[in-house]
């Protein structure tokens, strides 16, 4: 064979498994995954598949684009709201939140916490089965949270059930939940996604895999799960409740923001979350689309590191709450789409108590700076993740700062060596200021506050980074605890959150606003104030 | 050439070796903790101790390197941390996209970057070569993400010939692979005319010129067989750089390609998943620098494998 038809042989050769390769991706639509869906189980298979919705119409197919990658549907081993998100569609707790984070029964019919705080007995709907066709019923409840308290099963939520001491079937619709404590947080534990209830023949059949085999009582079925790419769910023929014109929700996972943006402009994806808050003015300009923006339970601060110079100096710490001008924080980082953090915690929590304004007032936080011996400023690092907005906040902070003498080296690093530099013991710290957020997604005050300024939660383990103390603030947390009365509860979160306004930990900046888009064909869908969002309402107009 | 292949592969084990500690000390340097990170932000001690036996991270370091090197000869890669699926399924999902992705872009390097090259070598100093250069320099200059987004806002948004994002039929591979090929076209292009021109000068082909042959000839069958060497170890590189995923095209594309796997697996400090990935691109650049010589000795058979 000459060497110029082996040549050309090889260029057509080439060309030919080009195209023969495309179009075998465009046929079967799947035809790239069948490795993914093997975990699925050939559940995957019977998808009518999902092609891209052209236009604004949509099939009945909700196509929701989310800023990043799920990390599973096992809810009970669930660390962030997007997972969550997804999984809120196929599975329902025995309680929930309502829009404004209150807590609601849904699988519950009603519940009663003992006034000790040291009991909860759920009282059960009835006539409710599981996408696999299992009952639920009390049996049910109690199969999940026996594994939920089992720390054996290692499953990453045991801190919101490990003060579950037994589970007591009392009926076929009767449960009673003893704690080993009080706990009078409890209820909202119960509203926290993590405690949706799973088939119990689906934990016996799948065990450990469960994450790849999710059912429950939600308004969807599983599909697949294609990493990197999307999640489908579909209709779930034994759900109990209104179904929707919405026959399939496709969660498409799109890392890049503009790109997102881009999709709900050409009509690919009917709903958006997050939206880039510089986006929302050309996004409102199309008519084809709706901005919204609603408020959530994170709180933006900054934590200083109370156990080193100058932090260890209330005076210093307040000076910098003086020195940070909020309003101007919600402008420029955040477009607006904020609202001045008045307490620790986010007036969408409950047990909130809104304190008096650490207004911007440049000449009192010199003042105070002098009075703590720091009349010239001093010079610290101040340490956050590296995201965008992020960065852009901690400019913002560090050109606050630098009118009041204080210069702030910025370090943004990415989250795994962040977490390796704040999660250290107070003995080997280096931390002086660290910029994040929280949102504590019990909706309850004890979440909001225990896990971030008590002395039990110090690093290595914990998220109190600045090494917070405060006696009066340890008690007055416990004593929230330690009743279900909601009127002492209050009074204790209201004493805690006064006192940790006073001694300022933090800088308390911002609670950012969820800022989300949808086609305006579309209706019932909404941005929760935990940044979950609530999709099982959803349904199109034409 | 059969013993010839065969003595390479061999060859391959030793680097393949070496190449698998140094993965697995630099992985296990770099700051961080996966049983952190797993167990999630608020997880207790207890938690991250349980996350820390689960994945067996509380093993020496050696008896870890013993499991990975076990696990890889029996061709068991482990499971992801991040997602809890076989490491195999994962790196499944994600690999036909990137392979489908770097094939055609590729096709559009070849292409592009053929014509571009010989008409400018042809065409020395004239205005097709001017032309063609400063577009060659115009592909190399422009950032994938820019192009991307550009591509995404006249064709997907206003034009709707094309879907923005996502992986599925042709019309989700056009534009990414266009992207991630025009920057490789504008490289194959230079070297095309670079190696053309060169070839023209040389002795062959002027007493081909001489001893009458017709100009098409010449080019076709005595200049361009030659010029293809250099412009073939090339492309077998780039082909070997796109098949390590390209973060930023898969990125605005949403595709969902190795880069993307890799990028997260390397966020989330997954082992078990980079450890892979990294022993995946290894084998994936010797076989691709075989496949590379062989091609030399079918384009020109005065190079013999030895």
């Amino acid at each position: 064979m000459p060497a110029k038809t082996k040549v050309a042989i090889l260029a057509v050769a080439m060309i030919a498994a080009a195209g023969g390769i495309t179009a075998c991706g465009g046929s079967t639509n799947s035809g790239g995954s069948t490795a993914g869906n093997h975990a699925a189980s050939g559940s995957g298979q019977n998808s009518t598949g999902s092609g891209t919705a052209a236009g604004g119409s949509s099939n009945g197919v909700l196509t929701v684009a989310l800023n990043g990658n799920p990390t599973t549907t096992d809810p009970y081993d669930t660390q962030d709201n997007l997972s969550y998100t997804i999984e809120k569609t196929m599975y329902q707790g025995l309680l929930g939140f309502d829009k404004n984070m209150k807590i609601v029964p849904v699988l519950a019919q009603s519940y009663t916490v003992a006034p000790d705080a040291k009991s909860i007995t759920f009282t059960l709907r009835q006539g409710i089965k599981f996408a696999d066709g299992t009952p639920f019923n009390a049996e049910a409840v109690k199969v999940n949270l026996d594994r939920a308290k089992d720390p054996n099963s290692h499953l990453k939520r045991y801190s919101l059930f490990s003060m579950i001491s037994q589970v007591k079937v009392l009926g076929d619709y009767k449960v009673e939940v003893d704690l080993n404590q009080p706990f009078g947080a409890i209820a909202g534990n119960f509203a926290h996604p993590a405690a949706m209830m799973i088939s119990p023949k689906a934990l016996q059949e799948y065990g450990s895999k469960v994450a790849q085999h999710p059912d429950g009582t939600g308004p969807y079925e599983f599909v697949y799960w294609k990493d990197g790419s999307d999640l489908l769910v579909k209709q779930n023929p034994n759900y109990w409740g209104t179904k929707t014109n919405v026959k399939e929700i496709d969660f498409k996972f799109v890392p890049d923001e503009a790109t997102s943006v881009s999709m709900l402009e050409s009509g690919e994806a009917q709903f958006v979350f997050p939206i880039p808050t510089d986006q929302v003015s050309s996004l409102q300009s199309n008519s084809d689309i709706v901005v919204k923006h609603t408020p959530s339970i994170v709180v933006d601060y900054i934590a200083f590191n109370t156990t080193v110079k100058p932090f260890n100096n209330p005076l210093v710490r307040q000076a910098i709450n003086y020195a940070i001008d909020k309003n101007g924080f919600v402008q420029v980082v955040d477009n607006g789409f904020a609202q001045p953090a008045t307490s620790a915690i986010a007036p969408n929590t409950w047990g909130y108590a809104k304190q008096p304004p650490y207004d911007a007032n440049i000449q009192k936080a010199k003042d105070l700076l002098k009075q703590a011996g720091y009349p010239n400023g001093f010079t610290a690092t101040l340490v956050s993740s590296n995201a965008s907005g992020t960065v852009k906040a901690d400019q913002f902070i560090q050109q606050q700062l630098q009118q009041v003498g204080i210069t702030v080296n910025i370090q943004p690093l990415d989250s795994a060596t962040l977490d390796s530099e704040i999660f250290v013991p107070a003995s080997q710290s280096k931390l002086q200021m660290y910029f994040g957020g929280w949102s504590p997604s019990t909706g309850d005050a004890d979440w909001g506050l225990r896990p971030l300024l008590t002395k039990a939660d110090f690093p290595p383990t914990g998220y109190n980074l600045g090494f917070y103390t405060d006696p009066v603030v340890e008690q007055a947390i416990q004593a929230g605890l330690d009743t279900a009365d909601p009127t002492k509860r209050q009074q204790a979160y209201a004493t805690a959150q006064a006192q940790i306004w006073k001694d300022a930990p933090w800088a308390f900046l911002v609670v950012p606003d969820n800022v989300f888009a949808y086609r305006s064909n579309l209706q019932g869908a909404y941005v929760m104030p935990d940044s979950t969002l609530s999709l099982n309402n959803a349904s199109f107009t034409n | 050439m059969g013993q010839y292949i065969l003595r390479r592969l061999l060859n391959a084990i030793p680097i393949l070796v070496v190449v698998s500690i140094i993965i697995f000390l630099f992985l296990h340097m770099i700051p961080g903790d996966p049983a952190r990170i797993a167990a999630g932000p608020d997880a207790t001690a207890q938690e991250i101790e349980f996350t820390r036996v689960r994945l067996g991270l509380d093993k020496p370091l050696y008896v870890q390197y013993f499991i990975f090197i076990r696990n890889l000869v029996t061709g068991n890669l482990g499971v992801s941390n991040r997602t809890g699926m076989s490491v195999a399924s994962e790196i499944g999902q994600h690999l036909w996209p990137t392979v489908q992705l770097t094939i055609l872009s590729i096709v559009w390097a070849v292409i592009i970057g053929m014509v571009v090259g010989v008409v400018a070598a042809l065409y020395r100093s004239r205005w097709p070569d001017v032309v063609g250069m400063v577009g060659s320099v115009t592909g190399i200059s422009i950032p994938d993400m820019w192009l991307g987004m550009i591509l995404i806002e006249f064709f997907a948004v206003r034009l709707g010939w094309f879907p923005v994002a996502g992986y599925g039929g042709w019309g989700h591979i056009i534009m990414p692979s266009f992207t991630l090929g025009l920057g490789v076209a504008a490289v194959t292009a230079r070297f095309a005319r670079t190696s053309v021109i060169e070839v023209l000068e040389e002795d062959y082909v002027r007493t081909a010129r001489a001893k009458g042959l017709p100009r098409r000839k010449v080019i076709w069958k005595h200049a361009l067989r030659n010029a293809l060497i250099p412009v073939i170890t090339m492309t077998g590189l780039q082909f070997g750089f796109l098949l390590g995923g390209a973060v930023v095209t898969e990125t605005v594309f949403n595709w969902p390609g190795i880069g993307q796997l890799l990028v997260q697996s390397v966020e989330y400090r997954d082992y078990p998943t980079v450890q892979a990935l990294m022993m995946l691109f290894s084998v994936e650049f010797i076989l691709i620098n075989l496949l590379v010589d062989v091609l030399y000795a079918v384009v020109n058979p005065r190079i013999q494998l030895r």
